[in-house]
């Protein structure tokens, strides 16, 4: 299907376009043309990343720009899915353009995906990979071989060097699958191919980490330039992304393998020294010179980057005190001993950073200025040292990394010491979370630097929430709505147990009998009255086990197994991805199945239960986060005081969304349906905070229901579901073909026409054109037969 | 005990290597050291063998004269760390230079690699003597720029000390206006629901709906002037301490004194100008009357008249001095011989015509020029 967007041509890769796409294009294609970065929210479901492709691609491709793609995405198997997506459409463009177009589209993940090296590939974890990868393909291993020592090699990425440095995977769109196929024909490393194709590339598909984590973003994204799109999808937890991305945690143990990891690098020195003093000599007085930066070091052989720091900073030379490697090491061995001196607290302990740096210069001497360039300062001497075995000092780095952020940032982080795990501990387990509060700083680089950055999820209201957290300004904020032929979906809110008695997860009267078993025979009303899966929500594991120990007591569980299985989620995530498995086998046979799961776990964000996989889905209780948990205390009270988020807002937005993304896994697409129940009774006053697309389906009447009332609903919307639907039904309302387009474009112009005369002839008295053209607005109900009849009455 | 490092919480088979009591018979003990040697032993050994005064280290194999006086407890968990940081302390008390003093950042950068190969060579016991004696030496040399320098760190530490309970001090107050006016909005909407709620109790059924809407209303626009208040209070707020960290800012001087040398240790330290030393006011501007030598001032003249004031008691209790009278009229009877008004007057003309004549001066000096290129 091709249509004009202004003078854009789209090519879409389905004949049918759902018109809530057609509305993101435009304003997709708005904000491209302007400038800035957008939010837009759009329901789950509805194509989106299909017709952010889409356009994307036509715009490359009609101006002569070509900027480039970073479609960034959450997990890997949203990734896979884009580059299929992406692949079909370039597929359909060649058959309708007639010629294949000059273009490249690459995913990026990690090396354990992409490795093909027989024995490396083998290893579980990924920075074993990563590192066993580096220590086969670092230049400096390279450089022994030439000199004739006895070193391996990987021969995939040998036989890159081979290729021209620009044409390593030839032009089309390769998904992870694809790519990893070439690389074996080929006998190339893929990892290596995608990491060095990526200048060359229309479309680049990774994951939110290269880009926001400023370790990685420094090594990966370097080199894009300025007119680059970025594109966040799924971005709902987008400012969790970016804290975490700043954030490090440090135990006692990690405290004991950094400095085992520095008496390690203290002997390579030595041993170094006696070998090739040359070397560290060399580094030395790079390090005078502050020529650090004019390296030229293959990129990818880096270990650690620095996290982000000014760039004039960056330029600036390495402190006298560290600039001879034994001097650093034994300026690292003080600061992790001064670590392991605050570990041994019996009271928690939160301070800024600035007053944690006095602490540390009070006892130990060390000043600001050389903890500030401690990462770059290890990552030098790593690279000097050539040291095979990196990850031995991953905890090292971290340590590093900690002391380069501490001294970096005055505002925006705070030290969290935290002795015992949890209230009751008598054991102690210190651990020093440096957590950082704003989001906005990681994500700061990326809107400066790009001029068009799109935020796109299935749930981000409120909206106006995301540019206040992220700090910048949005040119558009949109969030569509769902048109439907008929209603596939029925949110309701549940109030009142069948006795009339209020249900709610609050504090107060969580463990209270009576709301327990109010919402047990929610349960097992809804068990018995809907076909196929159920899926259940609950704000916290804790709360989800006392509840069900509860239900066991009082023999509800007894009373849904005889309509349903039971599975649950837990932590442990093969325990619950072979409880998923379970549910889907009993969803596809027999009468289904119930899984009880958490409304901030796995479950909840990245697995889709579509058609009769999840005919119901019931949130139970507000899933609010743990309110007493000090980081989250400092991360309130800060976003109260720089940003005017106040707390209550703050937490209840976060919890609204959260039920948001939950109700939203049961309906992926338009042809699924299901019902959707929000047990408590906080949430008929936080309705307007639902994403449009749910508000608008939800009746007045169904926002206070009691459990019978709200039974007797579902069993007439489920009713209703099971007569046939014809997918004509859905034509010209909820899918539009081409005609339905250019209708709607003339109806909008005639308005726009129309809206303009009537301007006019408030002047002019020129009723005749109004009339003329008031007569074709009229006609709204039509059918595939008459619009010709209609494309010829267009004034065009 | 609960010092900020809290107490010590090491591991329960911890053994005193002098007495071997471990921490499990005796769960209250504690280790000490002692700077001379690092060598740990438990509170009752140093009480036990040092109560008596000076005595040797009990550990075999260490002739260290230990004093009771100077054991401490231990901060860092590593002994060579623990050492290191005492041997930086004394070093960096000598050695403080600042980056201000300094001609450029390289010339920083070398002083404070030389500070830490120093540090360095006492650690690790190379050139222990020859250390020393250039520590000794340039402490000798440097004694006032090295105290100016501790004040300033003074200084700085104690104004940091003081913006942070400031800002300590705002952050809670801030906390607890942000819970008061949540508790006054929460209480505020519970008193406009109980006073609709009578409202309708009191009024006829009809106009319900309307007390409803109405009530409705009320609420949004307290909340609406509630947000606009708070508004105001921010940014006067906001204002406020703006202002303040303006006053903050400026009271932190780092006016120094360096030496005019320094022992020849540290290289690329700035040259800085001592400041003239502050003279007393001179209202005259160097014009000092007394050297006129026009005339000497005698310490006394004889005169018939002032002979008998001289010798009067009665006039030299109240504070008449004979000697300021001579000046005063010696300075009246020569005022005005030494101007030549004449003189000044024709000088002051040749200035003015001088600087008529300047600019014709260089425009025919650049035409000359001109013509010779």
């Amino acid at each position: 299907m091709k249509f004009f967007i202004d003078d854009l041509p789209v090519l879409f890769p389905y004949p049918r376009i759902y018109p809530e796409q057609y509305a993101y294009m435009c304003d997709l294609k708005k904000t491209l043309d302007v400038g800035g970065h957008c939010v837009l929210e759009m329901p789950s479901g509805t194509g989106k990343t299909v017709s952010l492709l889409s356009l994307i691609v036509a715009y490359q491709q009609h101006y002569p720009e070509h900027r480039k793609l970073i479609y960034c995405s959450r997990t890997m198997s949203e990734i896979e899915k884009a580059l299929a997506e992406l692949k079909a459409l370039m597929k359909h463009r060649t058959q309708e353009l007639g010629f294949e177009e000059e273009f490249r589209a690459l995913g990026l993940t990690s090396r354990k995906n992409l490795c093909l090296h027989p024995s490396v590939k083998r290893e579980k974890s990924g920075t074993v990979v990563d590192a066993r990868c580096r220590s086969l393909t670092a230049g400096f291993v390279k450089e022994k071989k030439e000199r004739g020592e006895e070193v391996d090699l990987c021969v995939y990425h040998e036989n890159l060097d081979l290729l021209e440095p620009h044409n390593l995977v030839p032009p089309g769109v390769f998904t992870l699958d694809g790519l990893l196929r070439y690389g074996e024909e080929h006998k190339q490393c893929p990892y290596f191919s995608a990491r060095r194709m990526m200048p060359w590339c229309n479309v680049i598909i990774y994951s939110y980490h290269y880009l926001l984590d400023p370790k990685i973003a420094e090594r990966v994204s370097r080199e894009l330039s300025k007119d680059c799109i970025v594109v966040f999808d799924e971005a709902h937890n987008i400012d969790n992304v970016c804290i975490e991305s700043l954030s490090i945690d440090i135990s006692e143990d990690s405290l004991r393998k950094a400095t085992r990891g520095a008496s390690n690098l203290e002997r390579k020195i030595e041993e170094m020294k006696s070998t090739d003093a040359e070397k560290l000599q060399n580094e030395y007085s790079k390090l005078v010179e502050g020529l650090q930066q004019a390296e030229q070091a293959r990129e990818e052989d880096q270990f650690i980057s620095n996290p982000v720091l000014p760039d004039d900073l960056l330029k600036e030379a390495v402190p006298g005190n560290i600039r001879r490697a034994e001097h650093f090491i034994s300026f690292l061995k003080r600061f992790i001993e001064y670590l392991k001196t605050r570990m041994k607290v019996t009271h928690t302990i939160s301070e800024t950073p600035p007053s944690f740096l006095t602490h540390l210069k009070d006892l130990t001497y060390i000043e600001r200025k050389p903890l500030r360039f401690c990462a770059e300062r290890l990552t030098s001497l790593v690279r000097t040292l050539e040291l095979m075995n990196i990850e031995d000092y991953q905890p090292l780095q971290e340590v590093a990394t900690f002391a380069t952020l501490v001294a970096t940032y005055d505002k925006g982080f705070v030290l969290i010491l935290e002795p015992f795990e949890s209230e009751a501990a008598t054991v102690p387990n210190p651990i020093l979370h440096f957590t950082c509060l704003d989001a906005a700083i990681a994500i700061k680089p990326v809107l400066d630097r790009f001029y068009s950055v799109v935020i796109t999820s299935g749930t981000l209201s409120p909206l106006e929430m995301y540019p206040k957290m992220l700090g910048f300004n949005a040119v558009m904020q949109e969030s569509y709505s769902m048109t439907l032929a008929r209603r596939s979906f029925l949110p309701m809110i549940v109030t009142r147990g069948s006795d009339q008695a209020q249900v709610s997860s609050s504090f107060g009267i969580r463990n209270d009998p009576g709301v327990v078993r109010n919402y047990g025979t929610l349960l097992t009303e809804f068990a018995r009255i809907t076909p196929d899966g159920i899926v259940v929500f609950f704000p916290s594991y804790l709360y989800m086990e006392s509840i069900i120990s509860m239900w066991q007591g009082m023999g509800i569980l007894d009373q849904i197994w005889n309509y349903k299985l039971i599975l649950v989620e837990t932590p442990d995530a093969q325990e619950s991805s072979l409880a998923l498995e379970t549910y889907r086998t009993a969803c596809c046979n027999g009468r289904g199945a119930i899984l009880l799961c958490v409304a901030r776990g796995k479950v909840s964000e990245g697995i889709d239960f579509d058609h009769h996989y999840g005919r119901a889905v019931l949130c139970i209780g507000v899933p609010f986060q743990y309110t007493e948990s000090r980081i989250l205390k400092a991360r309130l009270e800060f976003l109260r005081e720089n940003y005017r988020i106040r707390e209550n807002d703050f937490l209840s937005f976060d919890a609204m969304r959260h039920a948001a993304q939950c109700l939203g896994r049961v309906l992926r697409g338009k042809d699924d349906y299901g019902v959707m129940v929000l047990a408590d009774r906080r949430f008929e006053r936080k309705r307007p905070q639902l994403p449009k697309w749910i508000n608008q389906a939800m009746l007045d009447s169904e926002t206070n229901l009691s459990t019978d009332m709200a039974v007797s609903n579902a069993k007439n919307f489920l009713r209703t579901m099971a007569q046939p639907f014809k997918a004509r039904d859905q034509e010209g309302i909820s899918t539009w073909s081409l005609a339905d387009i250019e209708r709607h474009e003339a109806k909008r112009k005639t308005e726009e026409e129309r809206i303009m005369q009537q301007q006019f002839a408030n002047g002019h008295n020129m009723d005749g054109i109004v009339k003329s053209t008031a007569m074709e607005v009229v006609v709204d109900e039509f059918d595939d037969d008459i619009d010709e009849d209609l494309m010829m009455l267009d004034p065009k | 005990m609960a010092s900020k490092n809290g107490i010590d919480r090491r591991d329960e088979d911890e053994v005193c290597p002098v007495c071997k009591s471990s921490r499990y018979l005796n769960p209250n003990m504690r280790f000490l050291i002692n700077p001379e040697c690092y060598h740990k032993m438990c509170e009752s050994c140093v009480d036990r063998i040092f109560s008596s005064g000076p005595s040797s280290c009990p550990v075999a194999g260490c002739r260290k004269t230990l004093r009771k006086a100077r054991f401490r407890a231990q901060t860092f968990e590593d002994i060579g760390v623990e050492r290191e940081v005492d041997i930086r302390r004394r070093v960096m008390h000598i050695l403080n230079r600042r980056e201000e003093e300094f001609d450029s950042k390289r010339a920083y950068d070398d002083f404070l690699e030389q500070r830490e190969e120093m540090i360095a060579n006492l650690v690790h016991r190379t050139d222990v003597a020859k250390t020393e004696a250039q520590l000794q030496k340039y402490a000798s040399v440097n004694i006032q720029s090295i105290r100016a320098n501790q004040a300033i760190e003074e200084q700085e530490a104690s104004s940091f000390a003081a913006r942070m309970t400031q800002e300590q001090e705002e952050a809670r107050l801030r906390r607890q206006a942000a819970r008061e006016q949540l508790e006054n909005e929460r209480r505020e909407m519970q008193a406009g629901r109980e006073d609709m709620i009578s409202r309708l109790a009191a009024g006829s059924s009809a106009d319900a709906a309307a007390i409803a809407r109405e009530g409705h209303k009320v609420l949004l626009k307290k909340s609406s002037a509630r947000r606009s208040e708070e508004d105001r209070i921010r940014q006067k707020q906001a204002a406020l301490r703006g202002s303040e960290t303006k006053r903050g800012g400026s009271s932190l001087t780092t006016a120094d004194t360096a030496g005019p040398s320094d022992g020849g240790l540290i290289k690329g330290l700035r040259r800085i100008k001592t400041p003239e030393p502050e003279k007393p006011y001179d209202p005259f501007m160097g014009y000092v009357p007394e050297k006129r030598d026009y005339y000497a001032l005698q310490p006394s003249y004889p005169s018939t008249y002032l002979d008998r004031v001289k010798n009067d008691t009665r006039t030299a209790a109240g504070g008449y001095d004979l000697q300021e009278y001579y000046s005063r009229t010696l300075v009246e009877a020569f005022a005005g011989l030494g101007c030549f008004i004449g003189e000044e007057v024709a000088q002051r003309e040749a200035a003015t015509s001088g600087l008529g004549l300047k600019p014709a001066a260089t425009t025919s000096a650049a035409m000359a020029a001109g013509d010779e290129s």
